[in-house]
């Protein structure tokens, strides 16, 4: 269906050879078999009527199988008329002027409707073509409206390409160096894959189309179309023209050039939104190392500053300080300056997380261990709660990297402590979970509102900003990022009982390995 | 002041910690040698047999790593290793390399004479190695010749493997011991790599020595690092 519109497509004066055999073979067998009707009739029908159901015979041609194969069958018709109808009967002389005259008016009459025939039928089809058009541009265009990746429109591009003009083709960007290169993603069946970088570069620094008619370059089966765009040039389109007349008949030269055009505006709105995205990202960095600026100026210079303010009164003491209030005061000090220092480790360790430093050191370890290890570095801070532990039975191990899991168990067992009154328990629980092993850190304080329950894992976000208990407002999002790079999940609650709880997903990807057993002796 | 103590190498390259250990090891009775780079700490080791090696781990001339391993191939001197880098990669490698505790910046200097302490006494306990009879911590009594383990009155019955494990331990009381180290001694060479044999034997011996596995009281876990059984004085 394809193939016979398209090679109707070019005019009225098409070539003899483009018409199929059977197209003749129906040109001769049509006014015969019309013959074969006629004959049985031939006394009742004068002359004239046999001619004008010849005539009939040569319209319908013309309507169904074009010029030529009509005015084969005019000439057909005619000469049946004169070896079967005309008298005298069996031979090709006609002895009657009337009947002379009827035959050469049929003949003139069936060539001209054969030609006007013609002419409606290829402008119904140059019609149906430019409706064709027009619908595929907008079905292009619709599907651009909806892209909302660079990639996706490039997608776009080349598949409605691929269908309306049947050539395998890509489209090549430069990077950002200015230089084109092939695009990232992968190749579909219809991208083009032979496409050589060297004269797209060519094309897209000159912003001129080459195809292999120009000469430029022999044995390149390719074209090569630049985009251009507002700012320029912006890109290549290469395609491969297996069909030449497809893609370069001005009708379809000029589709292809709003098909570009129309990707071309997509791909520059897309950039301009990717570029306002870019600028809103670029502010909220601003506005969060803002917030981290003040936030550690004021967390590590407080601790300076009692550090500071001791360790000069020492130093310029000249014997009135007693020796408990030196105590005291190097007491402070020493005090401040372990609070700094679990400031830095903080800030460091969270540095670390964020620029991706970190390498999960992953072994295989039982929870119970690393539980056991965190509440022992908070043994002295913990001494006055009472800390229960529900651990499964059994010993499923975890793929993790226990420095770091432990580091979460401490800092959730040191918020629990520090926001919940003293003396009240904390409870720990580990249940294996689908797939996976859920830990639960849960303490009996006021609990977190639930507009919060998402933000406290925000850097520097704390609930009571300016208390002296809290932190620097990292040991939460230390812990995400932890957590996290496990590929697993943590999330705050509060316990229908009032208090917090924190619970955390680790994913097992992988059975633990097994043990020899071993041997009793 | 001139002081008496046993001598003690300290190797570490910023000045300020470096007189500031000095003026704290000094007032606690022991003679100090300090010196600022591992060529110098080397040398020093050689002429003027210290009882104990302090060694900062980041040094400018030689990599404190190297140090420990030169020394280790003429001398047992006990090794206490100081480490900026909170990496326990680093202070597991120290350990294996022979240093036999580790400190990490910020330490009090409490902490770290405890350990000093601690590495003379066993120092001292051990007469050319001679194997130790019986050690006893708190409720905990380990027969060693006899492969018999008591808590409390209650004997506790290990497989072999258990006792081995509970024997490396005991025999560094108050030590950590590598993951490495006790994954050799214990198991051998050929599973090194295999760290869950220790975390499945350590839980087993856990749950049978201590009241709370979950908070243990006597095999204590160096996150990232090793296990250390507890003397009771840390």
């Amino acid at each position: 269906m394809k193939s016979i519109s398209q090679s109707t497509e070019k005019s009225s004066d098409r070539q003899l050879s483009e018409y199929p055999n059977i197209y003749w073979l129906w040109g001769i067998a049509f006014p015969l078999l019309l013959t074969l009707i006629d004959w049985p009739f031939r006394d009742m029908l004068t002359s004239g009527n046999i001619l004008m159901v010849y005539l009939l015979g040569v319209f319908l041609m013309a309507i169904r199988l074009g010029l030529w194969p009509s005015i084969l069958a005019s000439l057909t018709s005619a000469a049946a008329f004169a070896f079967f109808f005309a008298p005298p009967i069996f031979s090709f002389a006609i002895a009657d002027q009337e009947n002379l005259v009827g035959l050469a008016v049929m003949l003139v009459v069936g060539i001209v409707t054969s030609n006007l025939a013609e002419n409606v039928l290829y402008q119904a089809r140059i019609a149906k073509h430019r409706e064709q058009r027009v619908s595929s541009l907008y079905r292009l265009s619709k599907e651009l409206a909806e892209a909302c990746s660079e990639q996706e429109i490039i997608e776009i591009g080349v598949r409605h390409i691929h269908a309306e003009f049947g050539a395998c083709n890509t489209l090549l960007f430069p990077d950002s160096n200015g230089l084109v290169r092939y695009p990232d993603a992968p190749p579909s069946a219809i991208s083009l894959q032979a496409a050589e970088l060297g004269v797209a570069r060519w094309v897209f620094n000159h912003g001129q189309m080459l195809d292999n008619s120009t000469g430029a370059l022999p044995g390149a089966a390719t074209v090569y179309i630049p985009l251009i765009g507002s700012t320029g040039t912006v890109g290549v389109l290469a395609l491969e023209s297996v069909n030449p007349r497809r893609i370069f008949l001005p009708e379809q030269r000029q589709l292809l050039d709003a098909f570009i055009d129309q990707i071309i505006h997509a791909l520059e709105k897309s950039s301009l939104a990717e570029q306002a995205k870019d600028a809103t990202l670029k502010m909220q960095a601003e506005s969060l190392r803002n917030s981290l600026l003040s936030s550690i100026s004021h967390d590590l210079r407080t601790p300076l500053a009692t550090i500071v303010c001791a360790a000069s009164t020492l130093e310029t003491d000249t014997g009135q300080l007693d020796e408990d209030r030196k105590r005291k005061l190097a007491g402070a000090i020493s005090e401040e300056a372990q609070r700094m220092s679990d400031l830095t480790t903080k800030i460091l360790e969270m540095a670390r997380l964020e620029a991706g430093e970190v390498v999960l050191n992953r072994q295989w370890y039982a929870p119970e261990e690393i539980i056991g290890s965190a509440l022992r570095r908070l043994d002295k801070k913990l001494k006055s709660r009472q800390v229960n532990v529900v651990m499964p039975d059994g010993q499923a191990l975890i793929y993790v990297d226990a420095v770091l899991l432990q580091q979460v168990i401490v800092n959730l067992l040191d918020n629990a402590d520090k926001y919940s009154p003293p003396g009240l328990p904390i409870d720990i629980s580990v249940e294996t979970a689908p797939f996976g092993l859920s830990i639960a850190v849960e303490d009996s304080g006021l609990g977190i509102p639930e507009h919060l329950q998402e933000k406290i894992f925000d850097k520097f976000f704390r609930i009571y900003a300016e208390s002296a208990q809290s932190g620097v407002g990292l040991g939460l999002s230390i812990c995400r990022a932890i957590v996290e790079a496990h590929g697993g999940k943590i999330h705050a609650t509060n316990r229908n009982i009032g208090g917090a709880v924190f619970q955390l997903y680790l994913p097992v990807l992988e059975a633990a390995p097994t043990i020899d057993s071993e041997e009793k002796g | 002041m001139k002081t008496t103590g046993p001598l003690l190498l300290l190797i570490e390259d910023d000045p300020q910690l470096r007189t500031l250990l000095t003026t704290a090891l000094e007032s606690q009775d022991y003679s100090v040698l300090a010196v600022a780079g591992g060529r110098d700490g080397l040398a020093a080791a050689r002429n003027r047999q210290p009882s104990v090696l302090i060694l900062d781990l980041g040094l400018p001339d030689i990599d404190g790593q190297d140090v420990i391993r030169r020394l280790r191939t003429w001398s047992g001197l006990p090794i206490i290793v100081l480490s900026a880098r909170d990496q326990e990669s680093d202070i597991t490698q120290a350990l294996d390399n022979g240093a036999d505790d580790y400190l990490t910046k910020p330490f009090s200097t409490a902490e770290l004479m405890s350990r000093i302490k601690a590495l003379l006494r066993r120092v001292a306990k051990l007469p050319g190695g001679g194997a130790q009879e019986c050690f006893q911590v708190d409720e905990l009594k380990i027969e060693l010749t006899r492969r018999r383990v008591f808590v409390g009155e209650r004997e506790v019955h290990l497989t072999p493997i258990e006792f081995r494990l509970l024997c490396v331990l005991a025999r560094n009381a108050g030590f950590v011991v590598t993951h490495r180290q006790l994954l050799e001694k214990v198991w051998g060479a050929a599973y090194i790599e295999h760290s869950h044999y220790l975390r499945i034997y350590m839980g087993q011996l856990r749950h049978k020595i201590e009241t709370d596995p979950a908070r243990p009281h006597y095999l204590l876990t160096e996150a990232g690092v090793g296990y250390r059984l507890n003397t009771g004085e840390n």
